[in-house]
């Protein structure tokens, strides 16, 4: 590799943030199974790397009945696979974990890694997003919370500061009776990018949440979908009206994965699929 | 950058930057000495230990040629940078047989015609010994979903597969 960097791995985040500050172009290395393609295909030449997962109070996942649950931001995706409250209680996005490439990648990748990245496709996006989730941002003026639906700005972009670190996201407390599907089309079986995602989420007084991946230039909430499900009775009619509705609000692309009119396609059949799922479980 | 092949393998370069130091344990032995911090995992296990068993395959993560246990979890050790693997305990293929025997998964994999070439071999068996260490009796999709992510071009996987079950069996008869 070309980069010649400096490594640096600091036990507190007051560590991490100040060589942050004095390091510009510093690149933040958790899981590494980005940045290490970056670094090895020499796409970027990187001076500094910030390796976070030596700060401890990053490592972990909490619950806390009537608060809800934290993620931080050096928790990797097989931690997320495997919790149990996150089984329990934020189903899709325990789905959707499950879906991120290999097991061994799932052992390095982390979950805030994900969506920092920014890519359209993030697998972990929509579960976060139907979720209401949100981004803990720490910097050198202290603290800010960003709703996950404002974190992303486009393709591989994000509202994070250059001097800010993501510390971890939260996603508050659910409701018995809560529930949520994740539903991920790829092209084969193994592991492989998505050509769409879906998150569906019905609470427990039937509000309904649809997010997607790979359908737009960043992850997305069909808001409007969602404000003209609620006039609508939990059916598979109504399943079979969304597999319509949802093509009419995203905007993919054609790339290598598959072509736009695919993607459309599939991205009805998902949300269908995925609504009717969870009226079996018996939402009415 | 290699000059050997127009620049386009992994082979390591030294990078020049100061070397920092590095304490682990590689197959139950400790390990004290400095290396390059753009170095990976995969280059230090080949070029400074002489661990040849753990093969380059894609060098992204994608093939799982170069999988190793770090902490009893499977990495992709060609995107793990070296420096990573401070006070860590590492477990390679040279580390899963004892006293001059193969393990019994690895003469599971040699009983069940599980490999042709072999080069995917070291990382099957890690990923296999994984999956056994957290799972004593996994079903045939556990097995698929546990080595998913390493890629084989010659037997099909159905050898391999049929070597982690009865390998597993053993391991629940003789290892008691």
């Amino acid at each position: 590799m070309l980069s010649k960097f400096d490594y640096f791995k600091p036990q507190t985040l007051d560590e991490a943030l100040t060589y942050l500050e004095s390091n510009p172009g510093t690149r933040i290395f958790a899981g590494g199974t980005d940045l290490m393609i970056v670094l090895r295909r020499d796409m970027e030449i990187i001076d500094h790397i910030l390796d976070i997962k030596g700060i401890s109070e990053l490592g972990h996942i909490d619950y806390k009945s009537g608060e809800g649950l934290f993620i931080g931001a050096a928790v990797t995706v097989n931690e997320v696979c495997f919790s149990d409250i996150i089984r329990e209680k934020y189903p899709a996005l325990g789905q959707a974990a499950d879906t991120v490439a290999s097991y061994q990648l799932r052992n390095r990748a982390t979950l805030v890694g994900n969506i920092c990245n920014a890519s359209p496709g993030a697998d972990l996006s929509s579960p976060l997003l139907v979720y209401n989730a949100k981004v803990h941002i720490a910097g050198p003026k202290g603290k800010r919370i960003v709703d996950i639906d404002k974190f992303f700005t486009g393709v591989k972009r994000t509202v994070l500061e250059k001097n800010e670190i993501v510390t971890g996201v939260s996603l508050p407390d659910v409701q018995a009776g809560d529930m949520s599907v994740y539903k991920k089309q790829a092209r084969i079986k193994g592991h492989d990018l998505g050509i769409a995602g879906v998150s569906i989420r019905i609470t427990s007084n039937k509000e309904v949440f649809v997010a997607m991946s790979a359908v737009a230039p960043t992850p997305i909430r069909l808001a409007k979908v969602e404000e003209a499900i609620a006039t609508k009775e939990l059916t598979p009619e109504t399943a079979a009206w969304l597999s319509t509705e949802v093509r009419k609000h995203i905007s993919p692309i054609s790339d290598v994965r598959s072509s736009a009119e695919y993607r459309l396609h599939i991205s009805g059949i998902l949300a269908k699929k995925g609504l009717l799922q969870l009226i079996e479980k018996g939402v009415n | 950058m290699c000059d050997k092949h127009n620049g386009n393998c992994f082979e390591y370069v030294d990078s020049g930057i100061p070397k920092v130091a590095l304490n682990c344990i590689v197959n139950r032995e400790e390990v004290h000495t400095t290396v390059d911090p753009t170095m990976t995992l995969l280059q230090f296990l080949t070029t400074e230990l002489k661990l040849f068993g753990t093969k380059e395959g894609c060098g992204e993560g994608e093939c799982g040629a170069c999988t190793i246990i770090m902490n009893g979890k499977t990495v992709n050790s060609c995107i793990v940078l070296a420096i990573e693997a401070e006070g860590a305990d590492i477990l390679t293929v040279e580390g899963l047989g004892r006293n001059n025997e193969l393990s019994i998964l690895q003469q599971e994999f040699i009983a069940n015609d599980a490999l042709q070439c072999g080069f995917c071999t070291p990382g099957m068996l890690m990923s296999a010994r994984e999956l056994l260490d957290r799972n004593n009796d996994p079903s045939d999709e556990e097995i698929k979903e546990a080595l998913a992510g390493n890629f084989c071009r010659c037997t099909g996987y159905f050898p391999i597969i049929d070597a982690v079950k009865k390998a597993a069996k053993r391991e629940r008869e003789e290892l008691k």
